[in-house]
C-alpha cells in the first residue's frame, strides 16, 4: 500500500486512484458490480418484462389494442377451459414423469454404484438418452411408436399384448401416458447421474455400522441412503420439475398438445398462445402463473424436506 | 522488424476493417428468411440465388432456413425484439398476420412500375395485398388436389376418382379393408389438419368470416364436421392413428400403401413420385366437390420486404422470384407450380398429365381464408377441437360451438 | 466377554491374496492391537472378524462359538469406526441406542442402557443433538457409546483415533484404556500408530503384506522384535541397524565393525562367526567420556534437542546412528563422541533372513 501511494506521488499514474481503491474493502463490491449488472440484465429484466406484459394487451396482429389491461388476462384465464385442462395435464405429466424417472434413476444409480465389471460402459450407455436433445428424442420415439412402422408396436403385437398396431398418440386415453413414458426414458439419466454422485458420497462405514447394529437392507435404505441423499433428491426433483414444467418441446414434437388438448400443458399452451395467436399478453400471464406455481412448489417442497430432516 | 502482440492485433484490426469497407462498397448484402427445408427445395433455392447473382453481381443474398413450424415464432420475435431480415418468404395463410404485426413493407410503388407485373394476373396479387397496398411478390403456388392409388382403384374396379363427397364416401367404403391394414383415406387429424376441416365446412356451405365478423353457419358446420369426422368415427375409412397424423404421417401412410387417397397440394408431388410410379401406382385428381361448394385452395406464396434498410436490393431479389427464369428453376427442382402465367405455359407443365388436375383446379380454386388471427384460431382451436370429435371427447355440435366461440375471441 | 481365536484365516480378492493364514488367540478380556503400515491387511482382518467381509478359508471363533457363517449382527460384536459412522439424521440418543432398537429391546430398557453408556462417556448433555453439531472428540465418544451400550462379547476398533488432533488423541487413548479396564471386554483394535499399540495392547500383532510378523505382548515386541521389519516399525526414532561381524573375543562373543567393538558376553546358544546386523534402540546409547570403556567411537553429525531428550546423530565408522541422550548434552557438530551400550539390550539380526538371532 505504501508503495502504491509513493508511485502516485512521484508520477501521478492514471490508475493510481484505482490502485488505492483496490486496497479498501469497497473493492470487493466494485469487482462484483459487472457480474451483478449482467445478472440483472439477463435474469431480472426479462422476468420483470414478463410480469409487465402479463398486465398489458400485447397482440402482435392487433397493435391497435395494445395497452394496460390490468388483471384482465388472469380473470379470463379462470374461465379458460384449455387453461384448466393444461393445468391438470401439467400436474399429471410432471408428477408421473418425475416419479418414474426418480425410480428408474435410483435403480440405475444403485446398479452403477456396485462397481461391477462393465459398469463403466453401462454407465455411459445409461446416460445416452439424456444426451439426446428433446426434439431428437421426440422424433425418435414418434417413429418407434409409429402406428405404421413402429418397432414397439411390432414387438407388442408379436408378443401378443396387442392384436394390431396401436396409434398411441392418437388416443386421448393413451396419449398422455405414452408421452410420459417417452419423457421418463429421456429424463431418468438425470436422476441416475445425480443419485450416483450422491451415493458415492455416502461413507461405506455407515452401512458397515448399520450391518453391525443389525439393520436390514430396507432399514439401511430408509435410515441411511434416503436421508444422505435427501439434499440431492430435493435438488434433483426441483430442477427436474422446473425443467418439465417449462419445456414444451417434447410434447410439441410428439402430439402438439393433442388429440383434443389431451396432452396440452401450460408451457405448450403459453408457447402456442404467443407464437400462433401472437397474443403475448395472455401468454405472459400464463407464464406468470407457471412462475408462481413453480415458486410455491419449490418453497413448499424445500420446507417439507427440511422439516423431515430436523 | 519485431511486432509486439499489441501492434500485431492493432494492425490486423485495421486490415480487417479495410477489407470490410471494401466489400461493403462492392456489394449490398441482404439476407433472406424462408422455410424451405427439403433437399429439392434447397436445390431450387440455390439455383435461384445463383441466377440472381449472375444478374445482379452487386447484391449478395444470404439465405437462412427456418423450420416451417417455427417460422412465425421467429418472425414475430424479430418484429418485437428487433433483428428483422431484409426479405422473407410470405405464404398466403400468414399474410394477414404478417401485415397486421407490421412485418412487411408496402411495395405497391415498386410493383406498379415493374414490367414483370404483366405475367402475374390480379388474382395472384389478391392474397398479397391488404387495403389496396401490395406487400409481397407472388412466386409460386400450392394447388390443392387429391392423390390416389390408381392401382388400388383399378383393383377395386373403380374407373374414375370421386368427383363429389358422396362419391368420395362410397369409394372410401370400397377401398377400406382393415384386415389388410388398408384404409381409403389418409385423413390429417394432427397438426395442420384444420385446413381440411375448414375446407369441408365451406364445402357444406358455411363461411368463416364476413366483414370481419365470425360468420360460421352452425347447422352447415355441424353437418360438415359430422360428415368429415364420421369418415374416421363411423365409417372407419381412415387409419386408427388419424387424430395424431400430420403431414409426415399421412405421407408415410400413402407411400407405404396403407392409404389409398390423401388430400394435399402440388408441393408433395416430387416426394410421392419418388416412392410411387406416376400414372401407374398413383394419379392426381381435383378435390371432390361438397354439397354446397367445390373447395380447393390455390395458395400463392411469395416474398416480401421485412425492413427498409436495403429496400432497392431487396426489391430486386423478391421481384426476381416472379420472373420466368426463377419460376422455372424452382419448378425443375421442386415441381412447385409457378405463379407467373408465362412460366405456366412451360412445356413441363402443359405436357405432364399429372399436372392436369392442378391446371383444372386453378379455374375454380379459392384463395385460403385470410383474416387476422386465422392461423392462431385454426391451429389452437380448430385442430384440437376437431381432434376431440375424432376421439369422441366432443360431439360435432359442441365442437362447432367452441369453434365459433374461439373465432369470436380471435376476431375481437 | 469372550475369547477370540482366528484359525488359519485366509482372504483373497480374485487372484490377489491379502491374508495368508492368520492364527491369533486372544484371551478373555485381552486387548489385541493389529498394527502395521497401510495395506498390510489389518483392516481387512478386522472386517472379517466383524463379518463385514467373508473369509476365503479358515475359522473365526468368538467365545467358543464359530461365527464364520454368521452375519455381523449375530456375532455379538460392536464396532467403532475411524469415521465414527454416526447416523447423521438421528439424535445422539437414537444413535447410541440403535443397535438395541434393531434387536427389539424395549424402550425403557433402551433408555436406561443409553443413559448408563452416556454417563460413562460423559455425553449425557449431548443426547438430543445431531451428530453434525458435535465436535470430533464428542463424536468419538458417541461412537464408543454406541459400541458399549450393547455389552457385546467383543469390541472392534478401526483406527478410532486417527481423525482426532494430537491432544485429543492422547486424551481419548487414555479414555479407551480406562474403558477397557472398567468393562473388561475383549477388544480388537486396528491402528498404524505404534504408541497406541504400546500403550493399549495386551497383545500386539504386527502385520505386513498379509502375514503376521510377530504376535506378542508389547514389551516383547519392543525389546525382542522377531525380525528387522518389526524392529524398525516399532519405536521412534527407529532402532539403529549397524552392519558388522559376530566374532569370538577374549570374554565371549563380540560385535565388530569399523570404530565399534562391543562385548556381548557368553551365550547359551550355538552361534557361528558371521556377518550380522546389530540392532540398538536409540535410548540404549550412553555417552561416555573415557574412551577406553567405550564400544562406539564416532563424530557428531547433528544435534536436535527436543526438550526432555536430545537426539544425537553421529557417524560411526561411516554408519549413521541416532542416540537419545540427556537434555543437557553439550556436544557440537564435528566433536568426537563415544558410547557404551548394555549388551543385554541389543538384538542381532541375520542380514540374509532379516530374522532375529537368538543368543
Amino acid at each position: 500500500m505504501r508503495r502504491v501511494s509513493m508511485t502516485s506521488n512521484s508520477r501521478r499514474h492514471p490508475f493510481s486512484s484505482l490502485g488505492e481503491i483496490s486496497e479498501t474493502r469497497y473493492w470487493v463490491y466494485l469487482l462484483l458490480l459487472p457480474s451483478l449488472l449482467l445478472l440483472f440484465l439477463v435474469v431480472a429484466y426479462p422476468t420483470i418484462y414478463g410480469f409487465v406484459i402479463s398486465v398489458r394487451e400485447m397482440r402482435l396482429t392487433r397493435p391497435g389494442l395494445n395497452g394496460w389491461v390490468g388483471m384482465k388476462h388472469y380473470i379470463s384465464m379462470m374461465s379458460d377451459r384449455v387453461f384448466w385442462i393444461s393445468l391438470k395435464n401439467t400436474a399429471i405429466w410432471v408428477a408421473a414423469a418425475v416419479m418414474i424417472e426418480m425410480t428408474l434413476g435410483f435403480i440405475a444409480a444403485v446398479a452403477l454404484n456396485r462397481n461391477l465389471p462393465g459398469t463403466r460402459l453401462f454407465g455411459v450407455l445409461i446416460l445416452l438418452p439424456y444426451f439426446l436433445p428433446n426434439v431428437v428424442a421426440g422424433h425418435m420415439w414418434a417413429l418407434l411408436l409409429d402406428p405404421r412402422l413402429g418397432v414397439i408396436n411390432d414387438i407388442l403385437v408379436r408378443l401378443g399384448f396387442l392384436s394390431s398396431y396401436k396409434a398411441w398418440f392418437a388416443d386421448p386415453n393413451t396419449a398422455l401416458a405414452a408421452t410420459i413414458l417417452v419423457e421418463a426414458w429421456h429424463g431418468f439419466p438425470f436422476f441416475a447421474l445425480l443419485f450416483l454422485a450422491g451415493l458415492k458420497g455416502i461413507p461405506e462405514d455407515l452401512y458397515k455400522a448399520a450391518a453391525v447394529d443389525g439393520a436390514g437392507s430396507f432399514t439401511k435404505f430408509k435410515l441411511i441412503t434416503v436421508p444422505m441423499l435427501k439434499t440431492v433428491i430435493t435438488a434433483a426433483v426441483i430442477l427436474r420439475v422446473i425443467s418439465l414444467v417449462n419445456s414444451p418441446d417434447l410434447l410439441l414434437v410428439l402430439t402438439g398438445g393433442g388429440p383434443g388438448n389431451s396432452t396440452q400443458v401450460l408451457s405448450l399452451y403459453a408457447f402456442q398462445t404467443a407464437y400462433r395467436d401472437f397474443n403475448f399478453g395472455y401468454a405472459g400471464a400464463l407464464s406468470v402463473v407457471m412462475f408462481f406455481i413453480l415458486m410455491v412448489f419449490a418453497t413448499i417442497y424445500i420446507r417439507l424436506s427440511r422439516i423431515t430432516k430436523e | 522488424m519485431h511486432l509486439s502482440k499489441r501492434e500485431f492485433l492493432a494492425a490486423s484490426a485495421v486490415l480487417a476493417l479495410a477489407a470490410g469497407l471494401r466489400s461493403a462498397n462492392a456489394a449490398t448484402a441482404i439476407n433472406y428468411w424462408h422455410h424451405f427445408a427439403s433437399q429439392s427445395e434447397m436445390a431450387g433455392l440455390a439455383k435461384i440465388i445463383q441466377l440472381f447473382a449472375a444478374a445482379n453481381p452487386d447484391i449478395s443474398v444470404t439465405q437462412e432456413s427456418i423450420p416451417n413450424s417455427e417460422y412465425m415464432a421467429k418472425v414475430s420475435s424479430a418484429v418485437v425484439a428487433g433483428g428483422r431480415p431484409d426479405t422473407g418468404m410470405v405464404i398466403a395463410e400468414r399474410f394477414a398476420d404478417l401485415t397486421a404485426m407490421g412485418a412487411l413493407v408496402d411495395i405497391s410503388e415498386h410493383v406498379n412500375t415493374w414490367q414483370g407485373k404483366a405475367n402475374l394476373p390480379d388474382n395472384r396479387w389478391t392474397g398479397m395485398s391488404n387495403e389496396g397496398a401490395i406487400y409481397a411478390v407472388p412466386a409460386y403456388a400450392f394447388v390443392d388436389w387429391m392423390y390416389y392409388r390408381k392401382d388400388y382403384f383399378d383393383e377395386a374396379g373403380i374407373s374414375a376418382p370421386p368427383k363429389t363427397f358422396d362419391e368420395f364416401l362410397s369409394v372410401c367404403r370400397k377401398l377400406t379393408d382393415p384386415s389388410k391394414n388398408r384404409y381409403a383415406f389418409g385423413m390429417r387429424g394432427g397438426a395442420g389438419g384444420f385446413k381440411y376441416v375448414i375446407d369441408v365446412m365451406e364445402a357444406f356451405g358455411s363461411p368463416l368470416v364476413k366483414d370481419g365478423q365470425a360468420a360460421i353457419d352452425k347447422p352447415a358446420a355441424i353437418e360438415a364436421i359430422t360428415f368429415y369426422a364420421d369418415l374416421f368415427r363411423k365409417e372407419k375409412v381412415a387409419p386408427p392413428s388419424t387424430p395424431n397424423d400430420s403431414y409426415r404421417q399421412i405421407m408415410e401412410g400413402f407411400r407405404t400403401g396403407q392409404t389409398a387417397m390423401i388430400w394435399h397440394h402440388t408441393g408433395s408431388l416430387i416426394e410421392i413420385s419418388a416412392a410411387l410410379k406416376p400414372g401407374e401406382q398413383f394419379a392426381t385428381a381435383p378435390m371432390p366437390a361438397g354439397p354446397k361448394a367445390h373447395i380447393a385452395r390455390v395458395a400463392y406464396a411469395g416474398n416480401g420486404i421485412f425492413k427498409e434498410d436495403n429496400v432497392e436490393a431487396a426489391w430486386k431479389w423478391i421481384s426476381f422470384w416472379g420472373e420466368t427464369d426463377a419460376a422455372i428453376a424452382l419448378l425443375e427442382a421442386t415441381g412447385y407450380f409457378p405463379a407467373s402465367t408465362a412460366a405456366l405455359k412451360d412445356q413441363r407443365i402443359t405436357g405432364n398429365p399429372i399436372y392436369a388436375a392442378a391446371t383444372q383446379t386453378l379455374e375454380f380454386g379459392r384463395l385460403p381464408n385470410s383474416f387476422v388471427g386465422a392461423a392462431g384460431w385454426s391451429e389452437n382451436v380448430v385442430n384440437p377441437t376437431f381432434q376431440a370429435v375424432l376421439t369422441g371427447q366432443l360431439t360435432p355440435e359442441q365442437a362447432v360451438d367452441r369453434m365459433i366461440e374461439g373465432l369470436e375471441a380471435a376476431l375481437r | 466377554m469372550a475369547t477370540l481365536s482366528l484359525k488359519d484365516v485366509r482372504k483373497s480378492y480374485g487372484s490377489v491374496q491379502v491374508l495368508h493364514g492368520i492364527d491369533i488367540e486372544l484371551e478373555d478380556g485381552g486387548f489385541l492391537v493389529l498394527l502395521g503400515p497401510s495395506g498390510c491387511g489389518k483392516s481387512t482382518l478386522l472386517n472379517i472378524i466383524a463379518g463385514l467381509d467373508e473369509t476365503s478359508s479358515g475359522d473365526i471363533v468368538i467365545g467358543g462359538r464359530s461365527v464364520s457363517n454368521l452375519p455381523p449382527k449375530d456375532r455379538n460384536i460392536a464396532m467403532v469406526f475411524q469415521s465414527y459412522a454416526l447416523y447423521p439424521t438421528m439424535s445422539v440418543e437414537r444413535n447410541i441406542g440403535f443397535g438395541l432398537e434393531m434387536r427389539g429391546t424395549s424402550v425403557d430398557r433402551r433408555r436406561e442402557a443409553v443413559a448408563r453408556a452416556a454417563d460413562m462417556l460423559q455425553v449425557t448433555h449431548l443426547l438430543d443433538r445431531k451428530p453434525a453439531n458435535l465436535s470430533g472428540g464428542q463424536r468419538q465418544r458417541v461412537a464408543m457409546g454406541r459400541a458399549i451400550v450393547r455389552d457385546p462379547d467383543l469390541f472392534l476398533f478401526d483406527e478410532p483415533l486417527s481423525n482426532l488432533d494430537a491432544k485429543l488423541r492422547v486424551e481419548m487413548r487414555t479414555e479407551i484404556k480406562r474403558l477397557h479396564e472398567r468393562l473388561g471386554t475383549s477388544i480388537v483394535y486396528v491402528t498404524h500408530d505404534q504408541i497406541e499399540a504400546m500403550t493399549l495392547a495386551t497383545k500386539v500383532a504386527v502385520m505386513k503384506g498379509g502375514y503376521i510378523q510377530q504376535l506378542a505382548d508389547p514389551r516383547t515386541i519392543y525389546e525382542r522384535p522377531a525380525n528387522m521389519f518389526v524392529a524398525g516399525f516399532i519405536g521412534s526414532p527407529a532402532m539403529n541397524f549397524l552392519r558388522g561381524r559376530l566374532g569370538r573375543g577374549k570374554s565371549g562373543w563380540q560385535f565388530m565393525a569399523k570404530d565399534i567393538c562391543l562385548n556381548l558376553g557368553r551365550s547359551k546358544e550355538k552361534l557361528e562367526e558371521q556377518e550380522v546386523i546389530l540392532g540398538v534402540r536409540p535410548e540404549e546409547f550412553k555417552v561416555v567420556h573415557h574412551d577406553i570403556a567405550a564400544a562406539f567411537h564416532g563424530k557428531i553429525d547433528v544435534v536436535e534437542p527436543t526438550g526432555p531428550d536430545t537426539m544425537l546423530t553421529s557417524l560411526i565408522g561411516g554408519q549413521s546412528v541416532i542416540a537419545r541422550v540427556g537434555p543437557r548434552f553439550a556436544g557440537r557438530y564435528g566433536d568426537d563422541v563415544s558410547f557404551t551400550v548394555d549388551p543385554t539390550s541389543v538384538n542381532l539380526f541375520d542380514p540374509q533372513t532379516k530374522l532375529r538371532i537368538t543368543w
